[in-house]
């Protein structure tokens, strides 16, 4: 999903893939978000990374790192309600859908 | 298998008990190793689809088995994951 920073950025990074995974599973099957990308930045730290309304994700990211701190280790989660479009560059870099 | 189907995985520390994990899933339920994803660090997670009931079977039995040969650091069941979700998941895929 490409992300031009036109929309809320929710982050949320975990320690291992699979609190990662649930993490995404929840914020997109909770609030109105979609998965833009994933990227595992080396020492088993994986980001996961929804765009949507501030509103729904700020919501997606509050329910998303509490499931993913249930099962793991949640290291870090944001949420960007409106990032400069330099920051979509970045995001849209590791874009799911790309290859 | 379908596109619906439930997910379960299994993360360790090292190589050895993530094959003990995929390897005793395999056996224990009628489910399909999908493939590995190596986060670094040592962090090493397996996953499979199928049937709920036999994902569920599956994780309980790889975490068990898993367990004796190193440590497990997290595990989890997604019945019915977010269409999203396997895009992620399809990093996993290994070439038979």
């Amino acid at each position: 999903m490409e992300y031009f920073g036109e929309e809320a950025l929710g982050l949320v990074e975990t320690r291992g893939m699979v609190p990662a995974i649930q993490a995404a599973d929840v914020m997109c099957k909770t609030a109105d978000v979609v998965l833009v990308s994933y990227e595992n930045v080396g020492s088993g730290l994986v980001t996961v990374m929804v765009k949507g309304d501030v509103a729904a994700v700020r919501s997606a990211v509050e329910k998303g790192a509490a499931a993913a701190a249930a099962i793991g280790e949640m290291t870090a989660a944001h949420v960007m309600p409106r990032p400069v479009s330099r920051v979509g560059k970045i995001v849209s870099k590791h874009d799911i859908d790309a290859g | 298998m379908e596109r619906n189907d439930a997910l379960g995985f299994i993360e360790t520390y090292g190589l050895v008990s993530v094959l003990e994990a995929a390897d005793a899933m395999c056996k224990a339920a009628d489910v399909e190793l999908v493939g590995y994803e190596n986060v670094a660090s040592g962090l090493i997670s397996v996953v499979v689809r199928g049937d709920v009931g036999a994902v569920q079977a599956a994780v309980e039995a790889g975490i068990k088995a898993a367990g004796k040969v190193g440590p497990v650091y997290s595990s989890n069941v997604i019945a019915r994951p977010h269409a999203d979700v396997q895009k992620i998941v399809a990093k996993y895929v290994i070439d038979w």
